[in-house]
């Protein structure tokens, strides 16, 4: 790792380490027409922290991940990431805060290879001009070995060498997938969201990633916030567990605490059957 | 090459877009070829060659503006026109060197594809294409009816040769070297473009605009830049045709020489400069050899009558888009790639 990528890291490790809570969504309600998606949810992430949003279909998971990533503005409540306010910045504002989403299904770059999709998650990180870019010898070559260098890490990372020169559009689900967390990861997020990164994944593609998560929980020690409908996944992955029911929060706590909640169970799995 | 292919074993290696000794040699070859044309074939050629490389740079233009960013732009010809006229003005006004007049030609241009590119902000596709359209018409429209001592209305506007040390560029082969050596530095910055974070950028506003703004790119900035980039490439080949023709006129801007720019790039294959490149060869050949042949046929079949034979020749051509349209949508470069994976694959199908 260059020098100037060691530095970041190292000022964002530092981040981490204030206690201060990364991520917090104050009474948000949001409502589509006479639709109420979400109504006065809170929500906080703290520093190192995976926290998983689970609830029913139409619960308003996504709803409540595209508040948290700036992609909504809520009506009501307010969103904050390390201080700075959230809601009503623009999307790629935001993604210079720090803040990388996944997507629910693939939004990825299918016209590029593997290593070109994740290159655009430097994107931020990289300053070169357009007249140094139309000289390419020179200060715009050397960038682009250093960032280089730092996607070769994540494609390792993500044992995704073998397709790296491949075109996206080609790949199946699951590899789009870890291909859409490492752009994410390329970002050097100072928190991670991921909208139902298992869905439409068998029992192989979804260890596969939660072993991902792992690691990248253990390599940069960033707050995740995941959304998932698998709740085997979640029991096993989540510290936190906040649970949605119709747009409100009906309990949060630790996966065991979940299990036995009674308004939980009432609600989402299922009376008395667990 | 090694019996099992090419493999990079650094990240320069692995980027490079010449990789072998062999297509070095290639393309030093086809560079030095390209340097002695002029003293082998006839002035003909020389002609056909150097507005080849002139359609090359706005073509290029294009290729960044349509085949990377994906945005359409059906305007290409007027952002050359702009660019002609302002190096037609700077020249011939100001009394600038062509090094300094051509450069500026193509910043006029860019700030007028930038205006239309900031529409490009709110709408996609169809009304896009509609907008830019509009900017063609603008062009026509401005130039027609502003004082003709402005941009001489229309009667066009002429120039005086180019000028290099004191040697006047008037010679159709002297032309042809400044349009080359021009037309090379525009390519190879091109490519560095392309391959820079703002040629992925818009690849990448091309493919998804929601996931490129969660990855930190301005959308609105990268759309409008890639306007500005195209039309900076064309004003560039306008100064250029400018100093070629040395007479500038609203007709050789129309409508008509968009869409062929248009063709050139789907020929050759969207989102690749060298298929920017190819395109124009192909389509210029093409043409130019119907233009050849016409007349010989009208010779040979007088019963025709010119008129059918030129109608026919167009018909033709407008055939040949359809049915690169239809059978090769993604261009001769695409074609090219899935050939050159397969010999390298062979006997085995995958």
């Amino acid at each position: 790792m260059s020098a100037a990528a060691q530095a970041d890291s190292s000022a964002f490790r530092d981040a981490v380490h204030a206690r201060a809570p990364v991520l917090t969504a104050q009474g948000i309600r949001l409502a589509f027409g006479g639709v109420v998606a979400l109504n006065d949810v809170s929500v906080t992430v703290g520093a190192d922290e995976l926290v998983a949003i689970i609830g029913p279909n139409g619960a308003g998971k996504t709803s409540l991940m595209n508040c948290l990533s700036g992609f909504y503005r809520p009506q009501k409540g307010e969103v904050r990431f390390n201080g700075n306010l959230i809601s009503g910045k623009s999307v790629h504002d935001i993604a210079r805060l720090g803040l990388a989403r996944t997507f629910q299904g693939t939004h990825i770059f299918s016209g590029m290879t593997v290593i070109e999709n994740i290159m655009v998650g430097r994107h931020i990180h990289m300053k070169s001009s357009i007249p140094a870019a139309f000289l390419h010898f020179g200060p715009a070559r050397a960038e682009e070995f250093r960032h280089r260098e730092v996607v070769e890490e994540i494609i390792e990372l993500l044992e995704i060498q073998s397709i790296r020169h491949q075109p996206v559009g080609s790949l199946g689900y699951g590899l789009r997938k870890r291909v859409d967390l490492g752009r994410a990861l390329a970002q050097e997020p100072k928190i991670l969201l991921m909208d139902e990164p298992m869905a439409g994944m068998n029992t192989e593609e979804k260890e596969d990633l939660a072993r991902f998560v792992l690691d990248v929980r253990e390599a940069r020690s960033i707050p995740v916030v995941l959304v998932e409908h698998d709740m085997g996944v979640v029991m096993d992955l989540a510290d936190r567990i906040v649970v949605l029911d119709f747009g409100r929060k009906i309990a949060e706590g630790t996966p065991k605490q979940i299990q036995t909640d009674p308004v939980v169970l009432k609600a989402y799995l299922g009376e008395g059957d667990r | 090459m090694d019996p099992a292919g090419v493999f990079a074993t650094s990240f320069a290696r692995d980027q490079a877009l010449i990789r072998t000794r062999q297509q070095w040699i290639a393309f030093t070859l086809f560079i030095l070829a390209l340097f002695v044309l002029p003293y082998v074939v006839g002035p003909r050629l020389v002609a056909i060659s150097t507005a080849m490389m002139i359609s090359a740079v706005v073509v290029i233009g294009l290729q960044i503006n349509t085949g990377y960013a994906g945005q359409v732009n059906l305007g290409q010809a007027a952002f050359m026109g702009v660019g002609a006229y302002a190096t037609g003005v700077l020249a011939t006004k100001a009394g600038l060197p062509f090094w300094l007049s051509i450069p500026l030609g193509g910043g006029a241009a860019a700030v007028f594809g930038f205006v239309f590119g900031l529409s490009a902000v709110r709408i996609k596709g169809f009304y896009l294409a509609l907008t830019t359209i509009a900017a063609q018409a603008l062009f026509h429209f401005l130039i027609l009816n502003l004082p003709s001592s402005w941009f001489g209305a229309s009667n066009g506007l002429s120039l005086e040769p180019a000028t290099f040390f004191g040697i006047a560029l008037a010679t159709d082969r002297s032309i042809y070297y400044l349009c080359l050596v021009v037309a090379i530095i525009m390519a190879f910055g091109a490519y560095g473009i392309v391959r820079s974070s703002h040629g992925r950028a818009f690849v990448a506003v091309r493919d998804d605009d929601v996931a490129s703004g969660m990855m930190g790119i301005n959308v609105v900035r990268t759309k409008a830049t890639a306007f500005l980039i195209g039309a900076f490439y064309a004003g560039i080949g306008g100064g250029l045709w400018a100093y070629y023709v040395r007479f500038v006129a609203v007709d050789q801007f129309t409508l008509f020489h968009s869409i062929w720019f248009i063709a050139m790039i789907i020929v050759g294959g969207m989102g690749s400069v060298t298929g920017a490149l190819i395109g124009v060869f192909i389509i210029t050949a093409i043409r130019e050899g119907f233009v050849t042949l016409g007349p010989s046929l009208v010779h040979q079949f007088p019963a025709l009558g010119g008129d059918v034979v030129f109608a026919t020749m167009n018909v033709f051509l407008g055939g040949i888009i359809a049915a690169f349209l239809i059978f090769e949508p993604r261009g001769l470069m695409h074609r090219w790639n899935i050939m050159k994976r397969s010999y390298r694959l062979w006997p085995f199908p995958y």
